[in-house]
């Protein structure tokens, strides 16, 4: 009988542990979650790939978070380089998706001149303040916007890769940050499936070779597009 | 202590069977022999769960899973049968608690003496086996800078960067691409490396792998013998996305690949900095 008890209890007391382990972990995901941003729809385009849906995603890249997206204060990490409104994206299947970033950061020369190049867009270039290109000096570089997904036999491959180039500090804006360049591009999308974008320009807090802090953080420098 | 023990110390030393004509013997030798053949029947599953082989290299190491695996099987058995055996027929059926004095364990020189030294031939063997297969492997691992420069083929620098793959084909015209494309039937060198931490730089179906370390650049050599799609991963913890740190290779024919280094080279640059650009 008193084995049975002892039994009884270890039973109990280990699936309450797992439990708890699955509810904490739950309910840190459920905080992490970030607001998602769908695509504005700006109606269908004839295109190469035929008519298809054409919206457009709006992005910023500040150099630190008090722009707002993170409370007026800058939030949990003020200093921190980020993305606004959100990095969580949201686009239609099989449409032409539009991106357009206002970048507000200066730089430097990146890591990986590979990522100073243009990959994967609708026509192999990108826009920069009104003019097209499809690389940018590896020392100009700001940031840049690399999406990627898990290959995988249930969603289309997708490559994405534009290098947003660095905002002049010393033309300073009414909000006390630099004029913006504005890099503008355009990707196809398959069909559903959940993809990865971040920033391959290290400039995290000095770990993991400056990919840490918020290049490693969603919500600031990665995040995740969801394609339905 | 067993009823057949109880008997076996009535009998004269003349009378004793000997060990292989003991009952027990013989049934953990039956059960030894059963998952033996069951073992060695499958042994052939790993290698088939590892999917597809792409590579003389895979296949390589997909013979050395098989044999590996049956061999294995019999001397796992052995410990399984002897388990099984004695929980059944040795289990304490008493008064509780069982008594603190149970009958002492017994060496027995020749069993002992037989155990190590199939274990060790065993062992030998295995380790001869992985020399050879290693040593066939090692020229590329060991090969230096100049040694991969002149050697004939494709030659392909792979950067690993948090978190995506891209590849250099140097002697193209230094085209890049992020998905790997390879001609069939021929073989590439790789030179990776690194620009942040350590990467692994993984091709599934060709099972080759070699690190990607910053600072360092690490050679391998594979020549695929299957076109088609195959796994490119980071095999090595880097960060956030490690997990998405996927692409791609295509093998194809060398007709294929001439035509794919066409549509890269034609790619002009047109530099945010030029005359209409920024």
């Amino acid at each position: 009988m008193r084995r049975l008890v002892i039994t009884l209890v270890t039973l109990v007391v280990g699936v309450v542990f797992v439990a708890a382990v699955g509810i904490t972990v739950t309910k840190a995901n459920a905080e992490n979650q970030l607001t998602v941003q769908p695509a504005l729809s700006l109606g269908t385009v004839d295109t190469a790939n035929g008519k298809l849906p054409h919206v457009v995603l709006e992005l910023s890249a500040w150099p630190d978070s008090r722009s707002g997206c993170h409370g007026q204060d800058g939030g949990a990490h003020p200093d921190w380089v980020t993305f606004c409104n959100t990095t969580s994206l949201s686009v239609p299947a099989h449409a032409l998706v539009t991106v357009r970033v206002h970048q507000y950061d200066a730089g430097e020369k990146i890591t990986n001149a590979y990522f100073a190049k243009v990959h994967g867009t609708a026509d192999g270039m990108a826009v920069l303040n009104g003019k097209s290109f499809n690389e940018i000096p590896p020392d100009q570089v700001g940031h840049t916007w690399t999406l990627r997904g898990i290959p995988s036999p249930n969603q289309d491959p997708l490559f994405v890769s534009v290098p947003l180039q660095m905002a002049d500090e010393e033309k300073v804006g009414d909000n006390g940050y630099p004029v913006p360049n504005v890099v503008e591009f355009s990707f196809y999308t398959g069909g559903p499936g959940k993809y990865f974008w971040n920033c391959e320009f290290p400039c995290g807090d000095g770990t993991y070779a400056r990919f840490g802090g918020p290049m490693s953080t969603q919500g600031y420098m990665a995040g995740e597009l969801t394609v339905v | 202590m067993s009823d057949t023990a109880l008997k076996e110390e009535d009998r004269t030393p003349a009378d004793a069977p000997r060990w292989w004509e003991r009952g027990d013997v013989r049934a953990v030798f039956l059960i030894w022999l059963i998952l033996s053949a069951v073992g060695i029947a499958f042994a052939w599953v790993p290698a088939w769960l590892m999917g597809l082989s792409a590579s003389s290299e895979m296949d390589d190491v997909k013979m050395t899973m098989t044999w590996f695996t049956a061999i294995a099987m019999p001397v796992g058995a052995v410990i399984w049968a002897v388990m099984i055996y004695s929980l059944w027929k040795w289990r304490y059926r008493g008064e509780q608690p069982p008594p603190d004095d149970a009958p002492g364990f017994q060496t027995n020189p020749p069993t002992v003496v037989m155990w190590i030294v199939i274990s060790a031939v065993l062992t030998l063997f295995v380790f001869a086996w992985g020399l050879v297969k290693i040593a066939a492997i090692s020229p590329a691992m060991a090969m230096t800078s100049a040694a991969t420069s002149a050697s004939s083929g494709l030659r392909v620098e792979v950067t690993g960067n948090q978190w995506a793959w891209n590849f250099t084909y140097p002697q193209l015209g230094n085209i890049q691409s992020d998905v790997l494309h390879i001609p069939l039937g021929e073989q590439t060198t790789f030179a990776v490396s690194s620009v942040d931490v350590i990467h692994s730089f993984w091709i599934v179906q060709m099972a080759v792998k070699v690190d990607a370390n910053p600072g360092a650049i690490t050679y391998l050599t594979v020549t695929p013998t299957k076109a088609g799609t195959f796994e490119v991963r980071c095999a090595e913890l880097c960060g956030l996305y490690h997990a998405a740190m996927e692409t791609t290779s295509v093998v194809s024919s060398r007709k294929d690949f001439d035509a794919w280094v066409a549509e890269m080279r034609a790619v002009k640059p047109v530099s945010s900095m030029t005359e209409g650009g920024a």
